[in-house]
Protein backbone atom coordinates (compact mmCIF):
# COMPACT_ATOMS: atom_id res chain seq x y z
CA UNK A 1 0.00 0.00 0.00
CA UNK A 2 2.35 2.49 -1.14
CA UNK A 3 -0.37 4.68 -1.42
CA UNK A 4 -0.69 4.97 2.53
CA UNK A 5 2.69 5.42 2.59
CA UNK A 6 1.88 8.55 0.48
CA UNK A 7 -1.31 10.16 2.17
CA UNK A 8 0.32 9.74 6.04
CA UNK A 9 3.61 11.40 4.34
CA UNK A 10 1.66 14.38 2.99
CA UNK A 11 -0.13 14.38 6.31
CA UNK A 12 2.90 14.62 8.71
CA UNK A 13 4.30 17.41 5.88
CA UNK A 14 1.67 19.12 6.38
CA UNK A 15 1.36 19.10 10.20
CA UNK A 16 5.27 19.82 10.40
CA UNK A 17 4.33 22.50 8.16
CA UNK A 18 1.51 24.39 10.04
CA UNK A 19 3.31 23.53 13.64
CA UNK A 20 6.52 23.77 13.36
CA UNK A 21 8.89 22.60 16.08
CA UNK A 22 11.55 25.03 16.97
CA UNK A 23 14.92 25.20 15.53
CA UNK A 24 13.61 22.34 12.59
CA UNK A 25 12.48 22.48 9.15
CA UNK A 26 11.48 19.13 7.26
CA UNK A 27 9.84 18.28 4.07
CA UNK A 28 10.68 16.55 0.53
CA UNK A 29 13.22 17.70 -1.36
CA UNK A 30 11.08 17.60 -4.33
CA UNK A 31 7.23 17.85 -4.02
CA UNK A 32 7.18 14.97 -7.13
CA UNK A 33 8.74 12.13 -4.38
CA UNK A 34 7.59 12.41 -1.35
CA UNK A 35 9.90 9.60 0.23
CA UNK A 36 12.59 11.21 0.18
CA UNK A 37 12.72 14.32 2.71
CA UNK A 38 15.62 16.85 3.88
CA UNK A 39 15.69 18.51 7.12
CA UNK A 40 17.80 21.67 8.67
CA UNK A 41 18.12 21.25 12.43
CA UNK A 42 19.42 23.90 14.46
CA UNK A 43 21.96 22.99 17.06
CA UNK A 44 20.47 23.40 20.80
CA UNK A 45 20.85 26.19 22.46
CA UNK A 46 23.70 26.14 25.13
CA UNK A 47 25.08 23.13 23.51
CA UNK A 48 28.66 22.90 21.59
CA UNK A 49 26.53 22.50 18.44
CA UNK A 50 24.51 25.80 19.27
CA UNK A 51 24.18 28.21 16.17
CA UNK A 52 24.80 25.29 13.50
CA UNK A 53 22.49 24.45 10.87
CA UNK A 54 23.09 21.03 10.00
CA UNK A 55 21.38 19.63 7.17
CA UNK A 56 20.45 15.94 6.48
CA UNK A 57 18.44 13.37 4.11
CA UNK A 58 15.49 11.20 5.28
CA UNK A 59 14.73 7.90 3.10
CA UNK A 60 11.66 6.23 3.75
CA UNK A 61 10.29 2.90 2.86
CA UNK A 62 7.47 2.06 0.53
CA UNK A 63 5.98 0.37 4.43
CA UNK A 64 6.45 3.37 5.97
CA UNK A 65 5.44 3.97 8.94
CA UNK A 66 4.99 0.27 9.47
CA UNK A 67 9.01 0.57 9.07
CA UNK A 68 11.12 3.34 10.46
CA UNK A 69 12.59 5.99 7.35
CA UNK A 70 16.75 6.01 7.47
CA UNK A 71 18.64 9.16 8.43
CA UNK A 72 22.18 11.12 7.33
CA UNK A 73 23.74 14.09 7.59
CA UNK A 74 24.75 15.41 4.58
CA UNK A 75 27.57 17.61 6.18
CA UNK A 76 30.85 17.29 7.97
CA UNK A 77 29.35 15.55 11.87
CA UNK A 78 31.58 14.39 15.02
CA UNK A 79 29.04 12.79 17.35
CA UNK A 80 29.30 9.59 19.26
CA UNK A 81 25.98 8.62 17.70
CA UNK A 82 26.21 9.70 14.14
CA UNK A 83 28.57 7.43 12.01
CA UNK A 84 31.31 8.98 10.14
CA UNK A 85 29.07 8.70 6.77
CA UNK A 86 26.65 10.83 8.69
CA UNK A 87 24.12 7.92 9.48
CA UNK A 88 22.24 8.83 12.28
CA UNK A 89 22.05 5.60 14.86
CA UNK A 90 19.34 6.18 17.27
CA UNK A 91 16.81 3.80 18.76
CA UNK A 92 13.16 5.96 17.42
CA UNK A 93 14.83 4.48 14.13
CA UNK A 94 14.73 0.98 15.01
CA UNK A 95 11.77 -1.42 15.99
CA UNK A 96 12.48 -2.67 19.04
CA UNK A 97 14.36 -6.57 18.60
CA UNK A 98 16.07 -4.56 15.77
CA UNK A 99 19.34 -3.25 18.02
CA UNK A 100 22.39 -3.29 16.98
CA UNK A 101 24.05 -1.10 19.80
CA UNK A 102 21.89 -2.79 22.56
CA UNK A 103 19.95 0.31 23.44
CA UNK A 104 18.20 0.33 26.87
CA UNK A 105 15.17 -1.31 27.52
CA UNK A 106 13.23 1.63 28.13
CA UNK A 107 14.40 3.57 25.32
CA UNK A 108 11.79 5.14 22.84
CA UNK A 109 11.59 2.70 19.47
CA UNK A 110 9.74 3.10 16.29
CA UNK A 111 6.22 2.16 15.57
CA UNK A 112 3.88 3.49 13.19
CA UNK A 113 2.20 5.88 16.18
CA UNK A 114 5.79 7.50 15.72
CA UNK A 115 6.34 10.21 13.56
CA UNK A 116 9.01 12.41 11.37
CA UNK A 117 8.20 15.29 14.23
CA UNK A 118 9.38 12.40 17.09
CA UNK A 119 12.18 11.45 15.27
CA UNK A 120 13.85 14.75 14.63
CA UNK A 121 12.82 16.14 18.20
CA UNK A 122 14.98 13.06 18.96
CA UNK A 123 18.27 14.01 17.22
CA UNK A 124 17.82 17.37 18.55
CA UNK A 125 18.42 15.59 22.40
CA UNK A 126 20.74 13.21 21.30
CA UNK A 127 23.16 16.66 19.70
CA UNK A 128 22.33 18.25 23.43
CA UNK A 129 23.32 15.34 25.38
CA UNK A 130 25.51 12.44 23.18
CA UNK A 131 25.02 9.16 24.42
CA UNK A 132 28.47 7.34 24.55
CA UNK A 133 27.15 4.23 25.73
CA UNK A 134 26.17 3.10 22.32
CA UNK A 135 29.01 4.32 20.09
CA UNK A 136 28.61 4.63 16.48
CA UNK A 137 31.30 6.90 16.30
CA UNK A 138 34.27 5.46 18.84
CA UNK A 139 36.54 8.05 18.42
CA UNK A 140 33.79 10.48 19.70
CA UNK A 141 32.44 8.69 21.99
CA UNK A 142 35.53 8.20 23.53
CA UNK A 143 36.63 12.00 23.12
CA UNK A 144 33.03 12.63 24.31
CA UNK A 145 34.46 11.14 27.38
CA UNK A 146 38.36 11.81 28.09
CA UNK A 147 38.58 15.28 26.20
CA UNK A 148 35.64 17.07 26.60
CA UNK A 149 37.49 20.12 25.14
CA UNK A 150 38.53 18.56 22.00
CA UNK A 151 35.34 17.57 21.14
CA UNK A 152 33.78 21.40 21.86
CA UNK A 153 36.50 22.76 19.49
CA UNK A 154 35.54 20.31 17.08
CA UNK A 155 32.24 20.83 16.95
CA UNK A 156 32.72 24.59 16.89
CA UNK A 157 34.63 24.14 13.70
CA UNK A 158 32.01 21.77 12.20
CA UNK A 159 29.43 24.41 13.26
CA UNK A 160 31.21 27.29 11.21
CA UNK A 161 31.56 25.07 8.38
CA UNK A 162 27.81 24.87 8.40
CA UNK A 163 27.44 28.84 8.37
CA UNK A 164 30.31 28.87 6.01
CA UNK A 165 32.45 30.79 8.23
CA UNK A 166 35.68 30.60 7.76
CA UNK A 167 37.15 28.19 10.35
CA UNK B 1 38.15 -7.18 18.05
CA UNK B 2 38.36 -4.52 20.38
CA UNK B 3 41.68 -5.10 21.78
CA UNK B 4 42.81 -5.19 17.79
CA UNK B 5 41.40 -1.18 16.98
CA UNK B 6 43.16 0.20 20.71
CA UNK B 7 46.95 -0.03 19.05
CA UNK B 8 45.28 1.22 15.92
CA UNK B 9 45.86 4.67 14.09
CA UNK B 10 42.98 7.25 14.10
CA UNK B 11 42.62 7.19 10.35
CA UNK B 12 42.25 3.15 10.37
CA UNK B 13 40.26 2.63 13.69
CA UNK B 14 37.87 4.79 11.90
CA UNK B 15 37.05 2.40 9.15
CA UNK B 16 36.87 -0.97 11.40
CA UNK B 17 34.33 1.12 13.35
CA UNK B 18 32.63 1.65 9.99
CA UNK B 19 33.13 -1.54 8.62
CA UNK B 20 31.61 -2.87 12.11
CA UNK B 21 28.59 -0.63 12.01
CA UNK B 22 28.00 -1.99 8.56
CA UNK B 23 28.25 -5.68 9.97
CA UNK B 24 25.38 -5.29 12.59
CA UNK B 25 23.15 -3.62 9.78
CA UNK B 26 24.11 -6.59 7.35
CA UNK B 27 23.20 -9.29 9.66
CA UNK B 28 20.17 -7.94 10.54
CA UNK B 29 19.33 -7.45 6.76
CA UNK B 30 20.46 -11.12 6.54
CA UNK B 31 18.02 -12.24 9.45
CA UNK B 32 15.16 -9.82 7.95
CA UNK B 33 15.57 -11.70 4.62
CA UNK B 34 15.73 -15.10 6.20
CA UNK B 35 12.58 -14.47 7.97
CA UNK B 36 10.67 -12.98 5.30
CA UNK B 37 11.40 -15.86 3.27
CA UNK B 38 10.11 -18.13 5.49
CA UNK B 39 7.52 -16.00 6.68
CA UNK B 40 6.16 -15.69 2.67
CA UNK B 41 5.72 -19.08 1.91
CA UNK B 42 2.95 -18.87 4.63
CA UNK B 43 -0.36 -17.01 3.72
CA UNK B 44 -1.74 -14.35 6.32
CA UNK B 45 -4.54 -16.40 6.85
CA UNK B 46 -4.33 -19.86 5.26
CA UNK B 47 -7.70 -21.81 3.93
CA UNK B 48 -9.84 -23.45 6.29
CA UNK B 49 -7.96 -27.28 7.13
CA UNK B 50 -9.30 -30.08 9.27
CA UNK B 51 -8.19 -30.33 12.54
CA UNK B 52 -6.48 -33.95 12.08
CA UNK B 53 -3.90 -32.14 9.26
CA UNK B 54 -1.89 -31.44 12.65
CA UNK B 55 -1.12 -35.08 13.26
CA UNK B 56 1.06 -35.15 9.97
CA UNK B 57 3.73 -32.08 12.01
CA UNK B 58 4.16 -34.44 14.67
CA UNK B 59 4.41 -37.90 13.43
CA UNK B 60 6.80 -39.69 15.80
CA UNK B 61 6.20 -37.25 19.00
CA UNK B 62 3.73 -38.90 21.32
CA UNK B 63 3.69 -36.14 23.90
CA UNK B 64 2.06 -33.66 21.08
CA UNK B 65 -0.06 -36.86 19.16
CA UNK B 66 -2.22 -37.02 22.38
CA UNK B 67 -2.52 -33.55 22.59
CA UNK B 68 -3.64 -33.27 18.72
CA UNK B 69 -6.30 -36.24 19.95
CA UNK B 70 -7.84 -34.62 22.53
CA UNK B 71 -7.83 -31.31 20.71
CA UNK B 72 -9.60 -33.14 17.74
CA UNK B 73 -12.23 -34.02 20.38
CA UNK B 74 -12.72 -30.52 20.95
CA UNK B 75 -12.64 -29.00 17.60
CA UNK B 76 -13.14 -30.09 13.73
CA UNK B 77 -11.09 -27.11 11.95
CA UNK B 78 -7.94 -25.27 12.46
CA UNK B 79 -6.97 -22.25 10.41
CA UNK B 80 -3.41 -21.62 10.20
CA UNK B 81 -1.85 -17.82 10.32
CA UNK B 82 1.39 -16.76 9.28
CA UNK B 83 4.31 -16.57 11.96
CA UNK B 84 5.46 -13.07 11.93
CA UNK B 85 5.53 -11.65 15.32
CA UNK B 86 1.51 -10.16 14.39
CA UNK B 87 -0.19 -13.77 14.40
CA UNK B 88 -2.16 -13.36 17.33
CA UNK B 89 -3.34 -9.53 16.35
CA UNK B 90 -4.28 -11.08 12.66
CA UNK B 91 -5.97 -14.41 14.31
CA UNK B 92 -7.92 -12.62 17.08
CA UNK B 93 -9.07 -9.92 14.42
CA UNK B 94 -9.96 -12.41 11.61
CA UNK B 95 -12.12 -14.66 13.92
CA UNK B 96 -14.21 -12.25 15.40
CA UNK B 97 -14.87 -10.78 12.20
CA UNK B 98 -15.81 -14.13 10.54
CA UNK B 99 -18.02 -14.30 13.48
CA UNK B 100 -19.92 -11.56 13.49
CA UNK B 101 -20.39 -11.99 9.99
CA UNK B 102 -23.19 -14.65 10.64
CA UNK B 103 -24.77 -12.13 13.24
CA UNK B 104 -25.99 -9.03 12.10
CA UNK B 105 -27.11 -7.52 15.22
CA UNK B 106 -23.97 -8.06 17.01
CA UNK B 107 -22.20 -6.86 13.66
CA UNK B 108 -23.86 -3.56 14.65
CA UNK B 109 -22.88 -3.32 17.94
CA UNK B 110 -18.98 -4.35 16.78
CA UNK B 111 -19.23 -1.18 14.27
CA UNK B 112 -20.64 1.18 16.90
CA UNK B 113 -18.15 0.51 18.86
CA UNK B 114 -15.28 0.37 16.50
CA UNK B 115 -16.62 3.84 15.01
CA UNK B 116 -16.12 5.57 18.44
CA UNK B 117 -12.50 3.97 19.03
CA UNK B 118 -10.62 6.52 17.10
CA UNK B 119 -11.68 9.60 19.89
CA UNK B 120 -10.41 7.19 22.69
CA UNK B 121 -7.02 7.02 21.14
CA UNK B 122 -6.84 10.78 20.43
CA UNK B 123 -8.03 11.45 23.96
CA UNK B 124 -5.26 9.24 25.41
CA UNK B 125 -2.79 10.91 23.57
CA UNK B 126 -2.54 9.53 20.30
CA UNK B 127 -1.52 12.32 17.91
CA UNK B 128 -4.51 12.43 15.51
CA UNK B 129 -2.34 11.83 12.19
CA UNK B 130 -0.88 9.08 13.35
CA UNK B 131 -3.96 7.24 14.02
CA UNK B 132 -6.05 8.27 11.13
CA UNK B 133 -5.03 6.18 8.31
CA UNK B 134 -5.29 3.03 10.03
CA UNK B 135 -8.91 4.21 11.64
CA UNK B 136 -9.92 4.91 8.46
CA UNK B 137 -8.80 1.54 6.47
CA UNK B 138 -10.32 -0.10 9.52
CA UNK B 139 -13.88 1.55 8.96
CA UNK B 140 -13.29 0.61 5.59
CA UNK B 141 -12.99 -2.52 5.73
CA UNK B 142 -16.33 -3.12 8.28
CA UNK B 143 -18.33 -0.98 5.69
CA UNK B 144 -16.97 -3.44 2.68
CA UNK B 145 -18.13 -6.11 4.79
CA UNK B 146 -21.26 -4.93 6.05
CA UNK B 147 -22.60 -3.69 2.65
CA UNK B 148 -22.20 -7.67 1.49
CA UNK B 149 -25.53 -9.59 1.92
CA UNK B 150 -24.31 -12.86 1.30
CA UNK B 151 -22.78 -14.36 4.58
CA UNK B 152 -20.53 -16.84 2.55
CA UNK B 153 -19.52 -14.13 -0.13
CA UNK B 154 -18.94 -11.59 3.25
CA UNK B 155 -16.51 -14.19 4.33
CA UNK B 156 -15.22 -14.63 1.26
CA UNK B 157 -14.41 -10.98 1.15
CA UNK B 158 -12.91 -11.04 4.50
CA UNK B 159 -10.59 -13.99 3.70
CA UNK B 160 -9.47 -12.00 0.53
CA UNK B 161 -9.01 -8.70 2.16
CA UNK B 162 -6.87 -10.10 5.05
CA UNK B 163 -4.20 -12.34 2.35
CA UNK B 164 -3.70 -8.24 1.24
CA UNK B 165 -1.06 -7.28 2.81
CA UNK B 166 -1.41 -3.29 3.13
CA UNK B 167 -5.18 -4.17 4.16
CA UNK B 168 -4.10 -6.97 6.67
CA UNK B 169 -1.34 -5.26 8.24
CA UNK B 170 -3.36 -2.14 8.87
CA UNK B 171 -5.57 -4.33 10.72
CA UNK B 172 -3.44 -5.19 13.23
CA UNK B 173 -1.80 -1.80 13.77
CA UNK B 174 -5.33 -1.19 14.45
CA UNK B 175 -5.78 -3.58 16.79
CA UNK B 176 -2.33 -3.26 18.52
CA UNK B 177 -3.54 0.51 19.11
CA UNK B 178 -6.91 -0.26 20.17
CA UNK B 179 -5.06 -3.00 23.13
CA UNK B 180 -2.63 -0.26 23.78
CA UNK B 181 -5.42 1.90 24.41
CA UNK B 182 -7.20 -0.86 26.30
CA UNK B 183 -3.99 -1.27 28.19
CA UNK B 184 -3.55 2.16 29.34
CA UNK B 185 -7.18 2.94 30.11
CA UNK B 186 -6.91 0.64 33.00
CA UNK B 187 -3.13 0.38 34.16
CA UNK B 188 -3.84 0.55 37.40
CA UNK B 189 -4.84 -3.23 36.78
CA UNK B 190 -2.62 -4.52 34.13
CA UNK B 191 0.59 -2.43 36.25
CA UNK B 192 0.61 -5.78 37.97
CA UNK B 193 1.30 -7.69 35.17
CA UNK B 194 4.37 -5.72 33.83
CA UNK B 195 7.55 -7.29 35.03
CA UNK B 196 10.51 -4.74 35.85
CA UNK B 197 10.21 -1.09 36.24
CA UNK B 198 8.80 0.21 32.67
CA UNK B 199 4.99 2.00 33.52
CA UNK B 200 2.42 0.20 30.97
CA UNK B 201 2.48 3.36 29.17
CA UNK B 202 6.19 1.85 28.01
CA UNK B 203 5.03 -1.42 27.44
CA UNK B 204 2.58 -0.41 25.12
CA UNK B 205 5.32 1.37 23.31
CA UNK B 206 7.49 -1.04 23.33
CA UNK B 207 5.75 -4.44 23.33
CA UNK B 208 2.22 -3.69 21.68
CA UNK B 209 2.33 -0.73 19.31
CA UNK B 210 5.69 -1.53 17.22
CA UNK B 211 4.45 -4.41 13.94
CA UNK B 212 5.96 -7.77 14.02
CA UNK B 213 6.13 -7.92 18.50
CA UNK B 214 5.19 -11.19 19.95
CA UNK B 215 1.96 -11.23 22.26
CA UNK B 216 1.22 -12.72 25.32
CA UNK B 217 -1.13 -13.00 28.00
CA UNK B 218 -1.60 -9.46 28.88
CA UNK B 219 -2.12 -8.77 25.26
CA UNK B 220 -4.71 -11.01 24.81
CA UNK B 221 -6.72 -9.83 27.94
CA UNK B 222 -6.27 -6.09 26.50
CA UNK B 223 -7.41 -7.31 23.30
CA UNK B 224 -10.49 -9.26 24.45
CA UNK B 225 -11.65 -6.43 26.66
CA UNK B 226 -10.98 -3.96 23.73
CA UNK B 227 -13.18 -5.65 21.23
CA UNK B 228 -15.69 -6.88 23.94
CA UNK B 229 -15.20 -10.63 22.80
CA UNK B 230 -14.82 -13.87 24.69
CA UNK B 231 -11.84 -16.02 23.81
CA UNK B 232 -10.44 -19.77 24.31
CA UNK B 233 -6.64 -20.51 23.75
CA UNK B 234 -6.09 -23.87 23.69
CA UNK B 235 -2.20 -24.43 25.14
CA UNK B 236 -0.35 -27.19 23.54
CA UNK B 237 3.21 -27.48 23.83
CA UNK B 238 5.73 -30.27 24.99
CA UNK B 239 4.63 -29.90 28.95
CA UNK B 240 3.32 -33.00 31.03
CA UNK B 241 -0.48 -33.96 30.55
CA UNK B 242 -2.08 -35.50 27.48
CA UNK B 243 -4.45 -33.20 27.01
CA UNK B 244 -4.66 -29.33 25.67
CA UNK B 245 -4.99 -26.92 28.31
CA UNK B 246 -7.43 -24.30 27.69
CA UNK B 247 -7.55 -20.88 29.40
CA UNK B 248 -10.89 -18.66 28.67
CA UNK B 249 -10.61 -14.82 28.66
CA UNK B 250 -11.72 -12.56 30.43
CA UNK B 251 -12.57 -15.60 32.91
CA UNK B 252 -15.39 -17.21 33.21
CA UNK B 253 -16.61 -15.44 29.74
CA UNK B 254 -18.78 -17.82 27.33
CA UNK B 255 -16.04 -17.36 24.62
CA UNK B 256 -16.80 -16.87 20.61
CA UNK B 257 -13.16 -17.29 19.35
CA UNK B 258 -11.21 -20.00 20.07
CA UNK B 259 -7.13 -19.95 19.48
CA UNK B 260 -4.62 -22.74 19.28
CA UNK B 261 -1.24 -21.82 21.15
CA UNK B 262 2.00 -23.80 20.28
CA UNK B 263 4.96 -21.94 21.24
CA UNK B 264 5.46 -18.42 20.24
CA UNK B 265 2.20 -18.95 17.32
CA UNK B 266 -1.43 -18.75 17.35
CA UNK B 267 -3.57 -20.27 15.30
CA UNK B 268 -7.74 -19.95 14.72
CA UNK B 269 -9.60 -22.90 15.60
CA UNK B 270 -13.22 -24.20 14.70
CA UNK B 271 -15.52 -25.98 16.60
Amino acid sequence: MAGSALRRLMAEYRQLTLNPPEGILAGPINEENFFEWEALITGPEGTCFEGGVFPAKLTFPPDYPLSPPKMQFTCDMFHPNIYSDGRVCISILHAPGDDPMGYESSAERWSPVQSVEKILLSVVSMLAEPNDESGANVDAAKMWRENRDEFYSIAEKIVRKTLGIPI
Amino acid sequence: MGDQAEGLTNNSSETNIESSGNQDELIMAQQRQIEKEISETIPLVGELEAITTLSSEYSTDEVYLSKIKDLVSKYSHIRRTRPDGNCFFRAFSYATLERLLGDKEEFIKFYKLAENSKSILVELGFQQFTVEDFYDTYMEVLKRLADIDNVEAAKKELHTIFNEQGYSDYMVVYLRLLTSAQLQKEQDFYSCFIEGNRTVADFCHQEVEPMYKDSDHIHIMAACSALNTGVRVSYMDRGTGTTVTQHDLPEGCIPTVHLLYRPTHYDILYV
